[in-house]
């Protein structure tokens, strides 16, 4: 596991930095809107005891909110991506930061307050002098609560497109791929301790170090963002995939197919972008213009009341029609291989059993043990019904987290169990998917689902998809996802590496 | 001057201060004494206005208060409080010196006033003005509050129990700094005390508070010789009796014949016996007036006679 984390980090180290800079940039734009917004309104509440009080109680309830719902409510207002993280962070620091600002600038000792009052100071000389330093204690540790609440639930971000470190604890869920999980996690985790200590030592300066440190802080962010926005270029396309290895595979593919025919288009990439619906409402939203969907996901999930064939090119007729009728959207050519449930086995056994098909496992089934994800063992129309269709007997069958169901058939504990017929341990593993032949699956066809403006605006960006029209065959993609998911190359250069292979670019 | 005309203040239709009619010219030291919840600190507070009187009229050289900014009157009108309050945030120095940074004075010019005073009440710059109020005893802190109270040199000088809370030698200590100061600055000093000992000791008048009522106003002689009622008569009974003068005229106090040790505590003769108790728990000896020596045992002596 330590070693996985090793060859992670040098791996993905260019990854690993962008992904920190976001979820530094996220935490810290929300903490310091909270801030801004927390500070002045307990400053203004602490001689309003009552409104104080109502305040906490709201600031108390928004906290109960769960975080994704917050995001969930957000998206219709405010669209995906880094906004709507923002806004929620916020949300959630607003009530630490206040609670202890409230209640540092209510607690002060009476008999201070009735000094001031006697000494007659203004109101800013007894607040900056007296108040706000007196209470600073308290602020600090509401600001270090916030931050440190922040910096863990910025993880969920990547849900909605914001990036951050939550991108390699989603991608580590969503593969099942431990060493990725604990990457975001550790490294979350450090970066909440880094920060609670540097405010820790924030708190040792005097009020007036604190305002010129702020100052810097506001005129940096405004110099790098300012920035940002004067460079950014005009004709840019927005590309996203869903969380994982191969949808950024092919979000790359696409992107270098697009800028070689058309340099002075602009292909922006958002990789690891969330689940379906999440991105099919961002694609529907304008605010992400391109994404590879499965004709399968389509036909059962975007699209409503569609009987699902399952002959691929009828399959992706319908759904090309279908989504066309609903959400005028655009879904272009297909490549070629499918990622659907397939049975696999051992290549030895293969072998040593001619087993092609599922219907020649079908023959061989009472000899063997199977083993099945929890999901795929239950639901109707995965392995009960398989069962049915192919009058599969096996010896024995087992359910098991779907993690250990690769390693248990290559320690021979059981013979046979489910796959998705892309993934990357079939390879790691040495292992062969058998031949739905009854075809009872339906089809799982990759193929970029793109919107309508962007084909009128840029007639190219069709022909330059259509190259991969039929290409990318199973063993192909099986061999990039390797690649990516369990050697941790850069998706852009695996991707690149396929163009070039395979003649794609002029 | 101070002038109250019919000053009634009410709590929740209880009356704490009750149709009161008193003038304290300029320059002198009143001391207004009454057992607790006679309402002298109310009245103390009415004049800068951290209380609002319910009915009646107070001026300040026949300005009334409640015409002027609040800001503006407080401006000139020291305040010494009984829990001291300095501010912990600050250093001695900056504690001393708030008064002058709220009204905008120079750092130069502050520091200068600063040290001088600091130096006047017995904390030499060098080696309190950079610490912090914690790391000092409670009578050193109220050096500071009094030079705090000072360092603008207002007109009036209002101090609430200013000693109350300090050990009977911290006590005596500051009470001959505040007639020092006072000889030598001449301001109006408002005082307020429950007791009634610190009060002959002080005032050159004496306001003697109960109920909200004020029951008699003159010298110290002449409230101890001519008590105006009983109420004022038995307070001030209490005090005879303990007084540390009493020993001496049992001839219970020895002459001091030959030096004494630097660090042992000197009292007044004018303190009382309790005080005198205080000390004595600390150390073996005690100078009196610089004439007098006196030790536990002679306090246990006059004790048993009486």
């Amino acid at each position: 596991m330590l070693n996985d984390l090793m060859n992670l980090f040098t791996a993905q180290s260019t990854d690993i930095l962008v992904a920190l800079r976001e979820h530094v940039l996220l935490s810290v734009a929300a903490i310091f809107i909270a801030a801004v917004i927390a500070v002045p309104l307990a400053i203004a509440l602490m001689k309003h005891r009552r409104a104080g009080e109502v305040v906490l109680q709201i600031a108390g309830v928004i906290q109960t909110i769960p975080s994704l719902a917050v995001l969930g409510v957000l998206i219709p207002f405010v669209g995906i991506g880094t906004v709507p993280a923002i806004i929620a962070l916020v949300l959630y620091a607003i009530m630490p930061i206040f609670q202890n600002t409230y209640a540092g600038l209510t607690e002060i000792d009476p008999n201070l307050t009735e000094a001031t009052d006697a000494f007659g100071f203004s109101w800013p000389f007894k607040l900056f002098k007296i108040q706000l330093p007196l209470a600073m204690p308290m602020i600090l540790s509401g600001l270090r609560i916030a931050t440190v609440m922040v910096i863990g639930t910025a993880t969920l971000a990547a849900l909605i497109g914001g990036g951050g470190l939550g991108t390699f604890i989603m991608i580590g869920i969503q593969t099942n791929d431990n060493a990725q999980l604990l990457l975001g996690a550790i490294l979350s985790a450090l970066l909440a301790l880094i920060f609670s200590w540097g405010i820790k030592l924030i708190g040792k300066l005097s009020l007036k170090k604190m305002g010129i440190l702020l100052a810097s802080l506001v005129a940096l962010g405004g110099v790098y963002f300012g920035g940002q926005a004067i460079v950014q270029p005009r004709g840019t396309i927005t590309i996203a995939g869903k969380l994982g290895g191969e949808p950024e595979i092919l979000i790359n593919l696409y992107k270098e197919l697009i800028e070689a025919d058309n340099p002075r288009l602009d292909v922006k990439l958002k990789p690891n972008f969330g689940g379906t619906t999440f991105i099919y409402k961002a694609l529907k939203g304008g605010d992400v213009d391109v994404y590879p969907e499965f004709t399968g996901t389509v036909l059962q999930t975007l699209v409503k009341g569609e009987h699902v064939s399952h002959q691929p090119k009828q399959a992706f007729d319908d759904a090309k029609r279908a989504i066309k009728e609903q959400d005028n959207l655009s879904y272009l050519a297909p490549m070629k291989y499918q990622n659907t449930y397939a049975l696999a086995v051992r290549q030895a056994d293969a072998k040593k059993y001619h087993l092609k098909t599922t219907s020649d496992l079908a023959k061989m089934s009472p000899q063997l043990t199977a083993g099945f994800d929890h999901d795929f063992y239950e639901l109707k129309d995965s392995y009960p019904g398989m069962k049915k269709a192919y009058q599969l007997q096996f010896n024995k069958v087992t359910s098991m987290s779907s993690s250990l169901r690769y390693k248990a058939l290559v320690n021979k504990q059981i013979d046979v169990t489910d796959a998705y017929t892309t993934d990357p341990q079939l390879k790691q593993y040495k292992l062969v998917t058998l031949k739905d032949d009854k075809q009872y699956f339906p089809p799982f066809q990759g193929a970029p689902l793109v919107r309508k403006a962007i084909l009128t605006k840029y007639p190219s960006v069709k022909k330059s998809l259509a190259r991969l029209d039929g290409k990318i065959t199973n063993q192909d993609m099986i061999d990039m996802n390797y690649q990516v998911t369990v050697q941790h190359k850069q998706a852009d250069k695996v991707a690149h590496q396929y163009l070039v292979k395979h003649h794609l670019l002029k | 001057m101070i002038k109250f005309s019919d000053v009634v203040k009410t709590y929740q239709e209880k009356q704490v201060v009750n149709k009161l009619n008193l003038t304290v010219a300029s320059g002198e030291f009143f001391v207004l004494v009454g057992p607790s919840g006679s309402g002298k600190t109310t009245i103390l507070k009415m004049i800068n206005r951290l209380i609002e009187q319910s009915a009646g009229e107070i001026l300040i050289d026949d300005i009334n208060v409640n015409q002027v900014d609040t800001a503006k009157l407080r401006k000139n009108i020291g305040y010494v409080l009984q829990n001291i309050a300095l501010f912990p945030n600050l250093t001695i120095s900056q504690n001393a010196g708030i008064l002058l940074e709220a009204q905008g004075v120079k750092r130069d010019k502050r520091e200068t006033l600063v040290n001088q005073l600091l130096d006047r009440v017995g904390l030499p710059h060098e080696q309190y003005g950079s610490r912090m109020p914690s790391e000092l005893s409670g009578g050193e802190q109220q050096r500071v509050g009094i030079v705090r109270a000072l360092i603008t040199k207002p007109d009036i000088i209002l101090m609430d129990e200013p000693f109350s809370a300090l050990d009977p030698l911290s006590r005596k200590q500051l009470q001959d700094l505040i007639l020092d100061l006072y000889d030598e600055l001449k301001p109006t000093i408002l005082f307020v005390t429950h007791d009634m000992h610190e009060a002959l000791r002080l005032g050159t008048r004496i306001g003697v508070l109960v109920n909200g009522h004020l029951e008699q106003v003159g010298s110290p002689n002449k409230i101890i010789s001519e008590p105006a009622n009983k109420t004022v008569s038995s307070l001030f009974d209490n005090q005879r009796v303990t007084l540390v003068s009493d020993m001496q005229s049992a001839g219970l106090l020895h002459p001091l014949h030959s030096q004494y040790p630097e660090q042992t505590p000197q009292l007044s003769a004018t303190q009382t016996i309790q005080e005198l108790a205080m000390v004595l728990r600390e150390v073996d000896q005690v100078v009196i007036d610089q004439q007098y020596v006196v030790t536990a045992d002679d306090v246990l002596q006059y004790i048993g006679q009486q």
